[in-house]
């Protein structure tokens, strides 16, 4: 980023910023956010759970499509040989039964694609949020797959086609899915292992971690607010990672030529690299310090004029060949440069 | 009134015209530059905007259409410019990794979509050279001067990233 | 022997003089590989000189008509153009504008964050990595070469200060919007987003703190930057949210979370 210019800025040492400079206040949006007193959320119902099954086969054929979208409660989809979808789903309320048929289980059957959902009768999320569906579902292994929750963690094992898992609050998690393109929840952990994909993965959580092993991909992004990202075993052409409040860490191999992102605030950024051919780094860190243990050539090339040379804490080096660029930043954490 | 005449007038009709007309070409060349369709979208708009913004010096002297893509082209080059490594580098470095045994005759044509994939996975550097020389049909010469390098450079640029993608296209990476 | 792979390159695309042509000619005559290599290359130019024009997503055109009238409603010049700007539609990159003893291009905060208060207004998604300062043009300040130092400090203060501003807009526009819905969200949800609000403050606090202490840190003036823009972010995720929520659109809610973080979002 081409900042303002050394000169002009150290004036600001004298303290000449306006008294009224403050963070900006987001008190406004938080009273907002606090929620309003809903009834469902009052006298919660203590009484023994009541249950519901819902059980449907639906034929589909070796790769078709399907999505799967809940409000409240987990979705465990595996994927299986044959060439149906079987659904089974428990409906459970701690309130009186007659709640439970609230809610409708919906299963859309098209050519080629099956979509199922929760539909709450009043429409409103807030009223009937006592009562929540669980789904385990098996699909054609070959099947490409779309999985909503809004309060319920997401489970995906074993399907081979498009994956994609979503989820306000809970933790969504893939194993043996080789195509996840997208894994994202606000408030849980995202945990991925086993991926192959020609394409791009975007994995991210507000508050939580998003953990990766065992991954190849075309490029790769991964955010979150408050947690760590940590990926091993793997290697990709593209990264951007961002965390404000958590750390990054890369086991794996860099492409030639490939170009990699990180942008953190209070964590350490650490790459573990197995024999890379080269890359072009520029670090920078407010308060942390940069290290390495591959033999780094210091000075970029012509740079616009901002070559101050190497310091601690910024710097723009070269190892090997150069080809891969590597971007990283981070406040108040370390960055650290390792090799496998 | 002519178009762009309207448009600086402010009619944002006209400017709708315009970019009716133009945004498809300038998105192409944007979307193969900056090597991904995402980057490529935000690029647009920003060209788009700046055009908006700059066509009071706008003198007639060429086509609009002539206009708009010196835009876009120079502030594609701005963008990967700001972005990768330096060419120089690379080209010490033509990689032996392309060889490998031929085998059958190739049998059917490339098809586009593959040929656009390939040509996004290009490593920087050896992409634009090959964008501007063999898609937009810019000689060595003229590459040389929108890149900052040397013809050589050029030259071994886009011969690097033909034969990146005669190696992506026969499924190797 | 073989000929080079370049010059069976330059052969592919007609760039070698007759006599070489004919020379070549002559071993792929014999030679199964570089008769390969020579398809293989053509082939490529072939197919590149055959690619399609792609068309543009459908919602550009209505993020730069909302772009643009926002950038009317601000009340910025609407078709401006400098020295430089002729320089470079001439295509010529030597024209480039660069700093000079008279004139110093100040990419400043205050940019940056009209920038990305502009993009997310429209859309726009930020791409960390980028220059934050390319979205829009730069607004150019000059100082002289007799600029003093209080007057410089003095350029800056109003830079900081405009950023802020930008930002505060933004989310002041965000709280209307919020507002306007009555939040809908449940309180786990809404606690855990008011949680992270609050880790990007801290954030914030702790840039603003570095900055003040060196002014001269890019590592902390970037970060400070950042932080707003993920602040930015989040708070405009968070108004989607409770809008998909409100209108009981629970599966719409879900989908939004595709939208959260995003990158560059």
């Amino acid at each position: 980023m081409r900042l303002t210019p050394v000169v002009v800025l150290a004036a600001l040492a004298a303290g000449t910023l306006p008294a009224g400079a403050q963070d900006v206040p987001h008190r406004h949006v938080v009273r907002v956010l606090r929620a309003e007193r809903m009834g469902a959320y009052q006298g919660r119902d203590r009484g023994p759970e009541q249950t519901d099954r819902f059980s449907r086969k639906v034929k589909l054929g070796r790769d078709g499509r399907v999505s799967i979208g809940n409000v409240s409660g987990d979705i465990t989809v595996t994927g299986g040989s044959g060439d149906e979808v079987s659904i089974e789903a428990v409906k459970r309320t701690r309130g009186d039964q007659s709640q439970l048929a609230n809610v409708r289980i919906v299963v859309d059957d098209r050519p080629g694609r099956v979509d199922v959902r929760t539909e709450y009768d009043s429409g409103r999320f807030t009223r009937n949020n006592n009562v929540s569906v669980d789904f385990t579902v098996t699909v054609p292994n070959g099947a490409s797959v779309e999985v909503k929750s809004v309060s319920g963690s997401v489970k995906v094992t074993g399907v081979r086609g498009a994956v994609r898992g979503e989820t306000v609050s809970g933790d969504v998690t893939t194993s043996d899915t080789p195509r996840v393109e997208a894994a994202k929840s606000v408030s849980g952990d995202v945990t991925l292992s086993g991926i192959q994909n020609d394409g791009d993965l975007s994995a991210s959580s507000v508050s939580g971690n998003v953990r990766a092993r065992g991954v190849k991909a075309h490029a790769l992004d991964l955010g979150s607010v408050s947690g760590d990202l940590a990926v091993s075993d793997v290697t990709c052409d593209r990264l951007n990672a961002k965390s404000v409040s958590g750390g990054f860490e890369y086991s794996g191999s860099i492409a030639r030529g490939g170009v990699y992102d990180v942008n953190l605030h209070s964590g350490t950024v650490r790459f573990v690299l197995a024999n890379p051919t080269g890359f072009e780094l520029t670090a920078n860190t407010f308060s942390g310090s940069i290290r390495s243990d591959l033999p780094l050539t210091i000075g970029g090339t012509s740079g616009a004029g901002r070559q101050r040379g190497a310091n601690n804490r910024s710097m723009r080096a070269t190892f090997g060949d150069g080809s891969a660029t590597l971007t990283v930043r981070t406040f108040s954490g370390d960055i650290v440069i390792a090799k496998r | 009134m002519d178009l762009v005449a309207r448009v600086r007038a402010g009619d944002l009709d006209a400017f709708e015209s315009l970019y009716r007309e133009h945004a498809a070409r300038l998105y192409t060349l944007a979307c193969r530059m900056a090597g991904s369709p995402e980057d490529g979208e935000d690029l647009l708009q920003e060209i788009f905007l700046q055009a908006y913004r700059k066509l009071g010096s706008f003198k007639g002297d060429s086509s609009i259409g002539t206009w708009l893509y010196r835009l876009a082209l120079n502030h594609c080059l701005d963008y990967v410019r700001s972005r990768r490594a330096k060419m120089n580098k690379l080209t010490e470095t033509l990689d032996a990794d392309n060889s490998f045994e031929p085998t059958a005759r190739r049998e059917s044509p490339i098809a586009r979509m593959d040929l656009e994939r390939a040509v996004e996975r290009l490593p920087e550097g050896c992409r634009e050279a090959f964008v501007l020389h063999d898609v937009e049909g810019f000689d060595h010469k003229e590459v040389a001067d929108l890149l900052g390098i040397a013809e050589g450079t050029s030259k071994s640029q886009v011969f690097k990233a033909r034969m990146k993608l005669r190696g992506f296209l026969r499924g190797q990476r | 022997m073989h000929p080079t792979e370049e010059a069976l390159n330059a052969y592919a695309d007609g760039s070698l003089t007759a006599g070489e042509a004919a020379e070549i000619e002559l071993h792929l005559g014999a030679c199964v590989s570089c008769r390969q290599l020579v398809d293989d290359l053509r082939e490529i130019l072939r197919a590149t000189s055959d690619l399609d024009l792609r068309e543009p997503p459908v919602r550009v055109w209505p993020r730069l008509e909302r772009a643009i009238h926002l950038e009317r409603q601000d009340g910025a010049p609407r078709t401006q153009s400098t020295d430089a700007d002729d320089a470079r539609s001439k295509g010529s990159p030597a024209a480039r504008p660069t700093a000079t003893r008279s004139r110093v291009v100040f990419a400043g905060l205050a940019a940056a964050a009209a920038a990305v208060v502009l993009a997310t207004a429209v859309g726009i998604r930020y791409l960390p990595g980028r220059h934050g300062d390319t979205v829009g043009s730069r607004p150019p300040i000059e100082t002289g070469a007799q600029a003093s130092a209080t007057g410089a400090a003095e350029a800056v203060e109003s830079e900081l200060r405009q950023a802020e501003t930008h930002y505060e807009n933004a989310i002041k526009g965000l709280e209307q919007i919020a507002n306007a819905e009555q939040g809908a969200l449940d309180p786990r949800t809404a606690a855990t987003l008011q949680k992270n609000l609050a880790v990007i403050d801290q954030a914030i606090s702790e840039s603003r703190a570095a900055l003040r202490s060196q002014p001269a840190s890019e590592p902390a003036q970037a970060s400070l930057i950042e932080n707003f823009k993920t602040k930015i972010a989040l708070l405009q995720d968070t108004v989607a949210l409770i809008n998909e929520m409100r209108k009981g659109n629970e599966a719409g809610a879900a989908r939004i979370v595709s939208g959260l973080k995003e990158k560059g979002n």
